[in-house]
Parts: structure tokens; sequence; C-alpha cells
């Protein structure tokens, strides 16, 4: 099926037909090629085969051209998707009160929106009661408190101590920031349940996060 | 004023890398006039290159005294105390004067924006990497620059395109094809395609030795030759797409290149083309990191494979495969510029600032020294004084 379909497609290319192109893309997508595939189970052996019709003299130029433009204007129906599917997880996160630092924040939210999980980002210099707001109002169950300075670090207590006051024992609460990396005990001092030392890191352990709650949730 | 003997004996000792003995020179001409500012900045840019940086601040700062409009010696003052580390309102003034006595020097404005960013004025480093792109809009150090900036405000998925983008600025991308090429001598003089001894090879070598001229047509016309005769050549359809690709037609450079490879699966320079032409559309980065593995197990030597590489695993999310793959960039060439702000990059995804700022400053080290930047100035300014 896939080498008629790469066929058909190179055809449409060559005939200057960017409907009939989006046809035989939509046809494999009914005979079971997944988005993930499409590009290289029909897109990749189309051009190879455009490739090969120049190069014979098949088609001149000027053809190889017009083909190519009608290529580019079905790419985006063969691309893999390029964000990764929503993960309905929202994660809350932000600066700890005094701490004006957002460079590890920017990164690690961006790299977390980019994965599929939903950021709320409150920014630098967030104090305790709006990380509690935020988590009511979306009912996160995820907190990522960023500190990069000792005596911001120790403050991150109080995000942990007002969670627990207000109800919230099941927030997981991550810390990050050169204080926790550099003194992993500080993170269970202020009742973090883990520490995120980069934004690879983060996706890892906030994976693990999800699953384990999947999980135990599953199991109740 | 004319230069002494030992200035001059001096100066072409510096330029052969004779550091040692340039020294001995410089203070001879020193001991026959010791308010020359010409030997203080020497001496200076020999003490930086010994990585004697208190030295070189004071010789530069003689230098300046003695002649403010010294932009040599102004050159030699920033790098020592950008490497010096923890002088960056000193470093900040130095950037500033430089660009004032030489307001065309790009590297100037790069500089002072790097100097900015160490001392966290953002938006006053940023207004000078732009400043440095208005000047000269091809200058890759300013836009790698950019990319981190902006890595540190939104993250690794848009600052990506702008690395990118400067990597193709940066010339060492097409030396990395024209080295796979296996082109030795790029020739002199135009190639007339009539003159091309009428054989395969002798037409490959000529149409890569054309591309390397950037002279695309005799380039397509020597190419079409062999095709006419083998369209089954997969080197020719190889340059074919990296002519395309020069010309930013990725999509017919995606077809040459996927034919060739799917004649000669292992083909380095088709491999190339394909890996860069994925690399620049969103989605593809698992491709292209397909694509560049297979490369580096061709071309493993070459710093660049491992620079592509990482960059399409930082597109993956890969951050702790992507530094490992610029390490060994750096280990192989240590002067590969665009390695070093994708490790800066990589390390400030694992919170290790500091050793990003350190990958920033060996970058600029190794940019001024590529670009012969202290010899221009010197000779710039020795001259102007004779």
């Amino acid at each position: 099926m896939s080498a008629e379909a790469a066929a058909s497609l190179y055809r449409t290319f060559v005939d200057r037909d960017p409907a009939a192109a989006i046809q035989v893309v939509e046809r494999a997508r009914v005979a079971g090629i997944v988005q993930d595939q499409l590009f290289d189970a029909l897109y990749a052996p189309a051009m190879g085969l455009l490739g090969r019709a120049w190069a014979s003299g098949e088609i001149d130029e000027v053809a190889f051209t017009q083909a190519s433009v009608v290529a580019e204007q079905i790419g985006s129906f063969v691309m893999p998707p390029a964000a990764k599917r929503d993960t309905g997880v929202t994660v809350v996160i932000g600066t700890i009160h005094r701490d004006g630092h957002s460079i590890g924040r920017a990164i690690i939210g961006a790299t977390l929106k980019e994965a599929g999980y939903r950021v709320n980002d409150l920014g630098p210099d967030v104090r305790p009661a709006d990380f509690l707001e935020r988590v009511e109002e979306t009912g996160a169950r995820i907190v990522v408190v960023f500190a990069e300075m000792m005596r911001s670090a120790r403050s991150v207590a109080g995000v942990r101590e007002l969670l627990e006051s207000s109800g919230h024992h099941d927030v997981v609460v991550l810390v990050s920031g050169g204080p926790f990396a550099a003194d992993r005990a500080l993170a269970r001092e202020v009742g973090a349940n883990g520490i995120i030392p980069g934004a690879e890191w983060a996706l890892k352990l906030l994976a693990r996060v999800t699953r384990d709650r999947a999980a135990a949730e599953g199991g109740v | 004023m004319a230069r002494s003997t030992p200035l001059l004996t001096a100066e072409e000792l510096a330029r052969t890398g004779a550091v040692g003995a340039a020294v001995a020179a410089c203070h001879e001409a020193l001991a026959l006039e010791d308010r020359e500012p010409r030997v203080h900045a020497l001496l200076a840019h020999l003490m930086l290159e010994g990585d004697f940086y208190d030295q070189a601040i004071a010789e530069a700062t003689k230098a300046i005294e003695i002649d403010p409009d010294c932009s040599a010696a102004y050159l030699a003052l920033g790098l020592a105390y950008d490497r010096r580390g923890g002088m960056w309102d000193q470093s900040v003034l130095v950037w500033h004067e430089l660009a004032e006595v030489a307001p065309d020097l790009v590297t100037a404005h790069v500089q002072l924006g790097e100097a900015f960013s160490a001392a966290a004025f953002d938006d006053e480093a940023l207004e000078s990497w732009r400043r440095a792109l208005e000047i000269d809009p091809k200058e890759a150090r300013a836009t790698y620059n950019l990319a981190i900036a902006s890595l540190k405000r939104e993250g690794m998925a848009l600052a990506l395109p702008l690395f990118r983008h400067a990597g193709e600025l940066d010339s060492s991308q097409d030396e990395l094809f024209f080295h796979l090429l296996g082109v030795k001598d790029p020739g002199s003089g135009p190639i007339e395609v009539a003159q091309v001894e009428p054989s395969r090879d002798a037409r490959l070598a000529a149409a890569g030795r054309a591309l390397e001229a950037e002279d695309y047509f005799v380039a397509a016309d020597l190419v079409r030759l062999v095709l006419d005769e083998d369209p089954d050549d997969a080197e020719a359809l190889a340059l074919a797409a990296f002519a395309y690709l020069k010309q930013e037609s990725a999509n017919e450079s995606m077809a040459c290149a996927l034919r060739a490879l799917s004649l000669d699966p292992e083909l380095a320079t088709a491999l190339y083309c394909l890996g860069v032409v994925y690399a620049r559309r969103t989605g593809l980065n698992r491709h292209a990191a397909r694509v560049f593995i297979a490369l580096a197990k061709r071309a493993g030597t070459h710093a660049l494979v491992h620079v592509l590489l990482a960059e399409s695993l930082l597109g993956l999310q890969r951050f702790a495969a992507a530094s490992k793959a610029y390490r060994l960039a750096v280990r192989i060439d240590p002067a590969c510029v665009r390695a070093r702000f994708g490790l800066a990059a990589s390390y400030l995804t694992e919170g290790r600032y500091a050793e990003a700022q350190w990958e920033i400053r060996r970058a600029a080290h190794y940019d001024t020294k590529r670009q012969g930047l202290f010899w221009r100035l010197y000779d710039e300014y020795a001259g102007a004084g004779e």
C-alpha cells in the first residue's frame, strides 16, 4: 500500500495538484498510517521518486521546482506533530518570594510546556499564599518552587506549611535551584518531595510523579 | 613615528607564535623608548596569549594612558578583563570605549553585549548584539548570543532555530560539506564548463570546486552532464542536493538527497544535506538526529558532525545526550565556537550557569583569535602612526 501511495503522491506533485495530494494523504490515513508515520511511509519515498525523475530527465528543472512547491504546500499534512500531546497534568511553577532569578524557571517551564504539561507560571518573587491560591484555582497537584539563594531556599518551607494547613496534603512540591543542588538535605528540610536539577530531570521526575499518582488512583 | 628595530623583531616573532622571544624583544624596545604605545599593546597581547591576565591589563592600560586611541590595546584589555572574570564593570567600560574608538568594529559590540550580559544588564546586552547585527547581519557570535538570551527567557523550542540560524552564518558548516566531499584544492579563477575534461570524475571534482566558489550555475551544468550519462550517480545527486540547499530550495535538496541515499545509504555528503534539510523543519528533529547519527559513524572525527547531532538532540529535549555530543565536539576542536555556545546552552538547561558563562568566554577567546582581530587593529594603528 505504502509504495503505491507514495507513487500516487509523487504523481500529484508532478501534476501540480495539491488537492489530489491531500486526498492521497487522507486515504493513507484512513488505511491506517498514523500521523507519526506519514512522513516516512509516504512523503519521503515520494520525494525520492521526485529526485529520481529529475535526475533521469523525466521532468525538467521547471517541473521539478513546481512539484517541490506542491510538496511544500502539503508538508504540514504529513509532518510528525511538533508538540507532544496534552498530558492533562497541571503544574504550578514560580520563584519564591524575595528571589528574582528566572532563568531556570523559564527553561524548565518551557520544557514542560513543550512536553504537554499545563504550566501555570507565577513568575519571580511569589509568596506562599499565591502558590496556594493558584493550586486551589487550577486544581494542580504538582508545584515546582525555584530558589537560587540560601535565604530564599529556606523560605520554601512556607509553601509546604501553607499547603498542609489548608488540607492539600496530596500536593507534590518539587524544588529547583543552586542551594538544593548543593545540599540535598535542604530539600527535605523545607518539606519538598524531590529536587529538579535541570530540564531533562524535570521531565523524568514529573513523568514518574504522574505515573505513580495514576497507579495509586487506579489502585483505589 | 617609525617603529624601532626591536619592536619590528617583536612583531615578527609574535606573529609566528614565539611568545617568549617576542616578550624579550618588547623589553628591548622599551629600554629604547618606554612610552611607545605599540610596544605596550603588543606586550599586553603576548601576556594574554600566555594567560597572564594581570600583566596584560597593566600593559594595555599603559598603552591607553599614553595614547587613548590605541584600539589594539582596548581589545587586549577587554579580553583580559573578560577572561580574568569578576571584572564586568571594567569590561563594560573598555568595550564601550573600543566601540567609540572603532565604531564599525562589530566584535566590540558583541563583546560589549557579553560583558553586559555577564553583569546581568540583559536589555543593554540585547541592544549591543542588535547593534552588532546592524553593522554585520551575518555576525554569527551576536546571533549565538541572542539564541542564549532567548533560551534564558523563552526556553529551548524558541531558541533552537536561532542557534541553527547562527550556525548557518558560521562558515564552518560549509567547511564540513567540502571536507566530506574531499575538495583539497579549491583552485583559482572561474571554471569554464567547456574546458572541464569530459569524464565523470573530472566533472564532479570541478562541480565541487564551483560549489565552494558559490558558482551554482556552473556546478548545476556539470552535475547535469554527469546525470545525463548516469541518472543513478549518487555523488552527483548529493552535489545537486547541496547546490539546492545553498539556494534555499529545501524540497529539491531533500528530493536529491533521498534519491542519492536510496542508491548509496552511507554517502556522507547526501546524509549531510538531508540532515540539514530535516533540521530546518519543525517536527523533524528525530529524523535529523537519525541522519546525523549515521553521519557521525561515517565522519566522526569532524567536530561539526557532533554539533549538528547535538542540536537535533536539544530539539528532542534530550539535553544530557546533547551535552555529551557537544563535549565531544569541543574535545575534537576546542576552537569550535558553535559547539562552545551549544555546550553553554545545554549547561543552562542543567542549571550550571557558571560553566555556561565560562563556555561563552572561551567561545569569545577562540572567535577573536580566529579572526586575527588583534593584528588587524594593531596593523591599522601601527601603520597610521608612521
